[in-house]
C-alpha cells in the first residue's frame, strides 16, 4: 500500500515524458524518501542531553577542569542565572573552566558550557564573563551543534538516534561515533551565521540577567588587540569569524537598542575577589 | 612647587606614552561623562588616534590632544601591540597562563593548548564530567547569587538579525 502511494506521489511530481519505468529503481526511491523523512526528524531532549554529555566528557578528556572549586562554582552561578532568563531554563545546565591555556569556549548540546582558563585570564569583570557564557548558552538554545551534526558526514547516525534506532544506554558503538563527530565540530567550527546569531542573542541575555550588555564586545575587543600570531588564539581564529566582523555587526545591532542597559553593573570587584582568592 | 608639579606631570606624560592606543572607526562624539545624554566636548573624525585612559561599561575614557572625555567603546579599535596591560589582567600568572610576546611582535607563547588533533582524538573522561556536575548551581542558588550582586532581571527582546 505504501509503495503504491509512493509511486502515485512520484508519478505526480515527475513530468510524464521523463518517467521511465524501465530504469526506475523503486527500492532506491523508497530508501531516498525514507532518508529525507528521517533527516527532518529531531532528537528528543533526553537524547540531546545524553549526546551532549558524551561530547562534554570527550572535551574533558582533551582538557581537564581547572582545579579551583570556588571558580567553578562562581562560573556555574553566573551561567545558571543567565540560563534562567532563557526559553530553556530547566535543562541541567553545567558550566566549567578548562585547565587549558588556549583562548576558547565551547558549548555542547543539552546545556554543557566550558571556557578555557586562557580566556578567563583575559577578562576584567563579571559582565565580560557573563557575555561569553551567554554567547555559549545561545548555541545551546538554538541547537547549533545538533544542526551541524544533522548536516554533517554522520547525518545517518543522527537520524538513527532521532528514530530511536540507537539506544543511548548500553554503549551502542554508533552513539560513540556520533559523540566523536560532535566533538570534531569544535576543530572545524560552526556556521559563521550561527556565531553571529549567538553574539546577537548573548548580549541580550546578559542584559536580561541585569549585566552591562557590553561585556561580550569588550572581550572581543581585547582579543582583537592580541597579536594574531599568538598560538593560543590559533584554533579560535580558525573556527570563528573575525573579531572585526563580529564587533562591526554587534555595533550596528546593539546601538541604540541596548543603550538603556549600559548602566547595569559589571561587577568587577566581585570578579577580582573570586578569581584572586585562591592561588 | 609649581615646577615640581609640572615635572611630575611631564614625567606622567612620558610614562603614559606607553599606554594603550586606539583609533576611531567612525566620526565619534567625545562626551564629558560616560552617558549618551552627557555634554558633547568635541567630535573626533574617523581614524583619529587617541590614548586610552580607562574603560567603563560601553564607554572608554580617551585623551585626544589636550582634551579627555568618553567615547562609545564600539567606536574604537585598539591599536595592536599597545594593549599589553589590558590583555593581562594579572590572572594569567595566577592560572599559569604564559605571557604573550611583548609589543605585538611575532613572539608567541610556548605553551600549546587544545589542538585540532586533541579534539579529533579525544577520549571520554566520565569521572571529570561527574565532577563538573557537582559544581552545577540550582535555580535558588543562582537567584541568591544574582541578588547578592544586585543583578535585576530585565525584559529585553532578542535583536533582529543583522546581515545574513
Amino acid at each position: 500500500m505504501r509503495t503504491l502511494i509512493l509511486m502515485l506521489v512520484l508519478s505526480l511530481s515527475v513530468p510524464a515524458q521523463a518517467f521511465d519505468f524501465g530504469n526506475f529503481d523503486l527500492e532506491k526511491a523508497v530508501k531516498t524518501v525514507q532518508k529525507i523523512k528521517k533527516a527532518n526528524e529531531d532528537v528528543s531532549e533526553p537524547q540531546e542531553i545524553e549526546l551532549g554529555g558524551g561530547i562534554a566528557s570527550n572535551l574533558l578528556g582533551a582538557a581537564p577542569l581547572l582545579d579551583n572549586p570556588e571558580v567553578q562554582r562562581y562560573v556555574n552561578r553566573i551561567g545558571r542565572w543567565i540560563a534562567l532568563q532563557t526559553e530553556r531554563p530547566d535543562i541541567p545546565w553545567t558550566f566549567g573552566v578548562l585547565d587549558d591555556p588556549d583562548i576558547n569556549a565551547f558549548a555542547a548540546p543539552g546545556g554543557y558550557v566550558f571556557i578555557t582558563k586562557g580566556l578567563l585570564a583575559r577578562m576584567n569583570n563579571e559582565a565580560e564573563l557573563a557575555g561569553v557564557l551567554a554567547h555559549e548558552i545561545s548555541h545551546v538554545l538554538r541547537k547549533h551543534h545538533l544542526m551541524a551534526l544533522k548536516k554533517g558526514a554522520r547525518s545517518e547516525l543522527f537520524s538513527d538516534l532521532a528514530n530511536d534506532a540507537i539506544k543511548t544506554h548500553g554503549g551502542d558503538p554508533r552513539l560513540t561515533k556520533l559523540v566523536s563527530a560532535g566533538t570534531e565540530i569544535y576543530a572545524r567550527g560552526l556556521d559563521k551565521q550561527d556565531e553571529f546569531e549567538s553574539d546577537r542573542m548573548g548580549v541580550v541575555l546578559a542584559a536580561r540577567a541585569g549585566y552591562d550588555p557590553y561585556g561580550l564586545p569588550a572581550v572581543l575587543q581585547t582579543l582583537q588587540s592580541i597579536n594574531p600570531g599568538d598560538s593560543n588564539l590559533a584554533l579560535m581564529f580558525k573556527t570563528h569569524p573575525s573579531f572585526d566582523k563580529r564587533l562591526a555587526l554587534l555595533s550596528d545591532e546593539m546601538t541604540p537598542a541596548l543603550d538603556a542597559y549600559e548602566r547595569q553593573p559589571a561587577l568587577d570587584v566581585r570578579f577580582a575577589g573570586v578569581l584572586g582568592a585562591k592561588r | 612647587m609649581k615646577r615640581l608639579i609640572a615635572a611630575c606631570l611631564a614625567f606622567g606624560l612620558v610614562a603614559s606614552a606607553a599606554a594603550e592606543e586606539a583609533v576611531t572607526l567612525r566620526s565619534t562624539e567625545m562626551k564629558a561623562k560616560p552617558y549618551s545624554d552627557a555634554q558633547t566636548l568635541l567630535t573626533l573624525p574617523e581614524r583619529s588616534k587617541v590614548q586610552v585612559l580607562q574603560r567603563r561599561a560601553s564607554w572608554t575614557q580617551v585623551k585626544s590632544g589636550e582634551t579627555s572625555g568618553w567615547v562609545k567603546m564600539l567606536s574604537l579599535q585598539l591599536v595592536r601591540g599597545t594593549t599589553q596591560r589590558r590583555a593581562d589582567n594579572g590572572l594569567r600568572s595566577l592560572f599559569n597562563v604564559a605571557q604573550t610576546g611583548r609589543g605585538g611582535g611575532t613572539v608567541t607563547t610556548g605553551v600549546r593548548g587544545l589542538s585540532e588533533e586533541d579534539l579529533k582524538n579525544a577520549k571520554p573522561n566520565p569521572q571529570e564530567l561527574e565532577e563538573a556536575k557537582l559544581y552545577a548551581a540550582s535555580k535558588a542558588e543562582a537567584k541568591r547569587f544574582a541578588m547578592a550582586g544586585k543583578l535585576k532581571a530585565q525584559q529585553v527582546d532578542y535583536l533582529p538579525g543583522g546581515e545574513r
